[in-house]
């Protein structure tokens, strides 16, 4: 079945991690001067404005900082799965990441509950890192 | 000068074009538009002190019954109560339809000069007593500022410093009220209550037509028209001139009769903030 979701389209910033998505891994950029793990991708650390960078891979684990759930479709793609959540995830590295929470009843979601990527092959190119309880 | 907005946002579809093509790749995980953003934010408050819609109620319904006293008001026509507010429709939950702004077609403008030249213009003129700015600008997904202080915290320090008053000398507030819950963080940030103190501060129609604080006296974004920052700043502006008829503050609608004046709009996702505190000549 073709794939009706907007799709990433990495650049010269995020192909790293993308790229790392399809191996199954969150790859993010660490400084070498300050070691701030940042996101999204830039060429110089938002805390202490050096170049030199590192990249790491994240363990995938994480909680809830904030979640909302979506009960109007607002592309077409979206409306089989309504009603769907989309949260902020604080990876256990620092990096707030966008996405989604799966496999969770949404009586059962709170801020800060402890979550873990669970990675979703979309197409063949493209591998999108979303999240479910831990245990 | 000539400050002026206009848009067809709503005929046009364009304000919808706007929201939804500022995402980026948020979009890949279904994330569209500006109260989702929002939303974000306050679920994060509820998380962190007392708050959600039994605080967010108030300001809707306090927002309304001033539109419905307001003949320009888009929901001039259309009451609305507690239960209402209930039954509306989920629309980024803990969102609301009526958390949410309207989306509107027209514009508005107004003139800002100096106060020499403004002596014998045909309208009586309002004067800037302060204003102050503050923008932390990060992205919403790495903010932590969302459930304050905001920028809203430098930006009044800033303002009351030049306006040479306090919160006490506030009469009424114009607050960009993109969503309930703008309005209740910002009011917060400024002052007026502390974290969680909001459902108690807005009880009793603190708010409304006759209450001791009115805010968004106009209907504001929620319920009067969106022209962005300047729906709040030009009822500001308005009401200081006693140009609002059966809104006006003062003995027409039971409340204090209006000097001073503080208003604001922010932008992006609580990213900048600015404020102003206006008083009448």
């Amino acid at each position: 079945m073709k794939y009706e979701k907007p799709l990433p389209e990495p650049d010269g910033d995020s192909r790293p991690f993308w790229d790392g998505c399809r191996e199954h891994q969150l790859r993010f950029q660490k400084c070498k001067e300050c070691d701030h793990v940042r996101w999204p991708p830039s060429i110089i650390c938002p805390r202490c404005y050096s170049q030199e960078t590192d990249w790491i891979v994240a363990k995938g684990k994480g909680k809830v900082f904030t979640y909302v759930i979506y009960h109007q479709a607002f592309h077409p793609a979206f409306k089989e799965d309504l009603p769907y959540v989309v949260a902020v995830i604080e990876l256990e590295e620092g990096p707030h990441l966008l996405s989604n929470i799966v496999g969770c009843p949404h009586d059962r979601l709170r801020c800060d509950m402890p979550v873990e990527v669970s990675w979703e092959d979309v197409t063949e190119e493209i591998s999108l890192p979303k999240f479910r309880p831990v245990g | 000068m000539v400050i002026s907005f206009g848009h067809s946002g709503l005929s046009s579809g364009a304000m919808r074009q706007l929201l939804l093509g500022r995402g980026g790749e948020k979009a890949v995980f279904g994330h569209f538009g500006a109260g989702s953003d929002y939303a974000l934010a306050a679920r994060r408050a509820m998380h962190t002190f007392r708050t959600g819609p039994e605080t967010w109620k108030h300001i809707a319904v306090g927002e309304r019954k001033w539109a419905n006293l307001n003949p320009r008001a888009m929901k001039h026509r259309e009451a609305m109560t507690f239960d209402d507010y209930y039954r509306a429709p989920w629309v980024v939950d803990p969102f609301r339809l009526y958390d949410n702004c309207l989306i509107t077609d027209g514009g508005r403008a107004m003139v800002v000069t100096s106060a020499e030249r403004a002596r014998d213009l045909k309208q009586p003129p309002v004067l800037i007593m302060g204003m102050g700015q503050h923008n932390p600008s990060s992205e919403t997904a790495q903010a932590t500022y969302m459930t304050g202080p905001t920028g809203a915290k430098r930006a009044v320090e800033m303002a009351f410093h030049m306006a040479g008053i306090t919160l006490d000398d506030i009469d009424a507030c114009q607050i960009y009220d993109c969503f309930t819950y703008t309005v209740e963080i910002t009011l917060q940030d400024y002052g007026f209550f502390g974290p969680g103190e909001g459902e108690d501060w807005f009880r009793d129609g603190k708010i409304e037509p006759g209450g001791r604080m009115p805010v968004n006296t106009s209907g504001g974004l929620l319920s009067e028209v969106y022209f962005m920052g300047l729906t709040p700043l030009s009822e500001a502006a308005m009401q200081l001139m006693g140009r609002c008829g059966e809104r006006q503050l003062g003995p027409a609608t039971n409340t204090k009769a209006p000097n001073i004046m503080l208003c604001n709009d922010n932008g992006g996702s609580l990213q900048s903030h600015s404020c102003f505190i206006l008083r009448r000549a």
